[in-house]
């Protein structure tokens, strides 16, 4: 837009340079009068003085007037405008105003009928450039009149300048012997266009001014042609050979009919080319449309060949492939599928992408991304392609594995909690028909013992949904961080478990720095103390002299790491891969536990972001929590 | 034929104490033998071949699955009528146990005396 405003701006210029050239160049011949070339070139010095000087005028008002002067233009144009008027006054009316000679007396007559008058269609020029002028001037832009006034110039100046080529006075000569010369027309024609395409700033405006243009002057000239040969085929022909008249009436008529289609098809030549314009222009906007969502498609877009060469990847590619789309086009497609399925044949390729669905891609790095593809077939003139859709579905494969697992699990809980729940109460059952009949028969000690086990059992369902409370709740609690004071944990959790545990032989020492904080949430943390320490009581070795659980805190950047040690039992190398499973009691001979406490630790940890492992000691376990810990610290 | 020994695998004292209280009210003559685990009770099969099992699914080390796999594919000798003793009967866990020629019943717990004369009638009969 902004180079062709500039291609118009220069037409104006141009056309004033000109005018001003012409005009100080033929002053300059009348001044020098050189009677010699005067007499070998009449026709040169058809242009007069007068309008040598006003095309001088009028080229500098116009260079004015696109600079954006208002005044300055419209007080030189007055004047030629006045002298316009004056001049074709006295055309018409017979009159001598004496502005024909008012700068210059010539010292040759050529082409006037009167000593330096202008022909009458080139007075009507300079009103109509003049005013055109003014106008621009005036209003700082193209108007409809100032259109309609250049144009108008610009048909008349066209129409004797094409007259000179074809030989045909009465383009040139409205009345005899005076003729608008050829350094006018050009200057005329100049003028013109300079008005009419500077400023514009519609491209097909302009295409439709210059065809019309050409179509009216070619009109003109059309029918002054007819006019001449019919009066002139008159004129010789006095009616006699009837044949030859009428011959040359056929001719003519042959002209005006080829001129008509002369014009019908530039006029169509035009209105097809505006609508290709127009379609080419839908088309670049539809394809600009097109480029913007395929550009901010989330999804990854390729075109594909069909020998499955890439044609075409947009930049959503990048984020699922890991490669700039220009590293894409032009290599096969095989480049982004995983190493094993490479060797597939271009056909199988195509049955096999054409069904779409979830696959493997191979990114960049080597690594594999799961993707959903779509791809569809376009046939087009050029051949067959194939454009594939693809989203990147890592995000929901991998959520779609948590809820397997998490699934699973939930499974297994309720089986495991179906089983273990009605387990002590069905040997309740049992014992309580026992009791009953140790009851009748009056066997009392038995029936002693046999409440004895129903106690224990019910307090082993106890402490089952106890265990279970604890799994659901940490489950569901949405608690804050808090800053957690470690060593007063594992002192209060220490404390607790010592009243339960009557023997009491097992010694805890507490190792953690009674200063040290982290950040975490509180209760999921108890969980984890509470459980490790009761873990760790539970299956001390009976015939140790001294049991003992030592806990130590590590720190570690950006993570701490709760370290439990015993020397107890330990776990079994085989069984080792049991250990944080639900439910699973690895020691037969106190299987006093839910079966549920190291599940419980490590679901704890891992809710914290943290993780749980077991390390064997050479006598005893070591178990270490790693939580994350940003802050932490004293 | 008369049941004169039954081997209960089950890792529960109380199941245990319960089992051996009900075959003894059930028959004072049978002798009963006991193993808390899979392992435990397939060392002991090796000595001898039981009239009955009674078995539980749930026990640590080697669970009721487990133990029955081995007993298969080990022993070439099988007691005449080995049944499943189990808390719940949920799941496919019957389905499973019955597809080994020698389980002849799944109970639920607890044993009861009609139990233990279901597995006298199968081995009479």
């Amino acid at each position: 837009m902004q180079s062709e405003h500039r291609h118009s701006q220069l037409t104006g210029i141009l056309a004033g340079l000109w005018c001003i050239l012409v005009g100080v160049g033929m002053m300059a011949a009348w001044l020098a009068e050189p009677a010699s070339l005067a007499e070998r070139y009449p026709s040169f010095f058809g242009m007069k003085f007068n309008a040598a000087f006003a095309f001088l005028l009028i080229g500098i008002a116009f260079l004015l007037a696109l600079a954006r002067y208002h005044v300055l233009p419209i007080l030189l144009m007055v004047p030629v405008f006045v002298y316009g008027t004056l001049a074709l006054s006295q055309h018409l009316f017979g009159l001598d105003l004496g502005v024909d000679e008012l700068f210059y007396r010539p010292f040759v007559d050529i082409g006037t009928s009167v000593p330096g008058r202008i022909a009458p269609n080139t007075a009507l020029c300079f009103m109509l450039a003049s005013l055109a002028i003014m106008l621009r001037a005036l209003r700082g832009g193209p108007d409809l009149l100032q259109v309609a006034c250049a144009y108008l110039s610009v048909i008349i100046a066209a129409t004797s300048l094409v007259g000179y080529i074809v030989a045909l006075e009465g383009a040139h000569d409205w009345i005899a012997f005076t003729r608008m010369s050829l350094q006018s027309a050009s200057c005329f024609l100049a003028v013109g266009i300079g008005v009419l395409y500077s400023g514009s700033r519609s491209a097909a405006g302009k295409t439709a001014i210059a065809v019309s243009l050409a179509i009216t002057t070619y009109l003109v000239l059309l029918s002054l042609a007819y006019v001449k040969v019919q009066s002139q085929m008159l004129a010789t022909l006095p009616a006699h050979p009837e044949a030859l008249a009428t011959t040359a009436t056929t001719i003519l008529n042959l002209i005006l009919i080829s001129g008509a289609i002369y014009v019908g098809l530039l006029a169509y030549s035009y209105w097809n080319s505006k609508r290709y314009r127009q379609s080419t222009s839908f088309l670049g906007e539809s394809q600009r449309r097109l480029a913007a969502i395929i550009d901010h498609a989330i999804a990854g877009i390729l075109t594909i060949g069909e020998d499955g060469t890439i044609l075409s990847a947009n930049p959503a590619c990048q984020q699922i492939f890991g490669y700039q789309p220009s590293e894409l086009i032009g290599r096969s497609v095989k480049m982004l599928l995983p190493e094993g399925e490479r060797a597939a044949g271009a056909n199988v390729l195509r049955t096999e992408l054409l069904a779409g669905g979830e696959r493997e891609a191979r990114r960049k790095d080597g690594s594999t991304v799961p993707i959903d593809i779509s791809v569809a077939r376009v046939e087009l003139s050029e051949g067959t392609i194939y454009t594939a859709i693809i989203r990147d579905i890592s995000e929901r494969k991998h959520f779609e594995q948590q809820l397997l697992t998490a699934n699973a699990e939930l499974e297994e809980f309720a089986y495991r909690t179906s089983h273990d729940l009605r387990s002590p109460i069905a040997s309740s059952i049992g014992l309580l028909n026992i009791s009953r009949e140790l009851l009748e028969n009056g066997e009392y000690d038995a029936l002693g013992s046999t409440l004895g086990r129903m106690e224990r059992n019910f307090n082993r369902l106890d402490g089952l949904i106890q265990n279970i409370i604890v799994l659901t709740r940490d489950r569901l609690l949405d608690e804050e961080d808090q800053t957690i004071l470690v060593h007063d944990v594992v002192q209060s959790q220490a404390d607790t478990l010592a009243n339960l545990e009557t023997e009491n032989r097992v010694r805890i020492g507490n190792y953690v720095d009674p200063q040290l904080t982290i950040r975490n949430k509180p209760s999921k943390f108890e969980v984890i103390v509470g459980n490790l320490l009761s873990n760790a009581i539970k299956y001390h070795d009976p015939q140790e002299p001294e049991p003992r659980v030592d806990i130590y805190l590590e720190e570690r950047p950006g993570s701490v790491r709760l370290i439990v040690e015993d020397n107890g039992i330990g776990v079994p190398e085989e069984k080792r891969q049991f250990l944080f499973r639900m439910f699973k009691r690895l020691h037969p001979s106190r299987s006093f536990g839910s079966g549920l406490g190291l599940y419980i630790l490590k679901k704890s940890a891992e809710s914290l972001g943290g993780t749980a492992t077991y390390e064997p000691k050479e006598k005893g376990s070591r178990f270490i929590v790693e939580l994350p810990n940003e802050d932490g610290g004293k | 034929m008369k049941l004169n020994t039954i081997l209960v695998v089950d890792d529960d004292e109380n199941d245990q104490f319960i089992c051996e209280y009900t075959i003894r009210k059930f028959d004072p003559t049978i002798k009963i033998l006991k193993a808390h685990d899979g392992t435990e009770a397939l060392t002991l099969l090796e000595t001898v071949t039981p009239d009955g099992i009674i078995l539980d699914i749930n026990m640590p080390v080697m669970n009721g699955f487990e133990f029955l796999d081995h007993y298969a594919s080990r022993f070439r000798v099988h007691a005449p009528v080995v049944a499943m003793l189990t808390s719940s009967h949920l799941g496919t866990d019957r389905e499973r146990a019955m597809r080994y020629a020698f389980v002849k019943n799944y109970f639920e717990k607890p044993l009861t005396i009609k139990h233990l004369s279901q597995m006298q009638e199968l081995l009479s009969g």
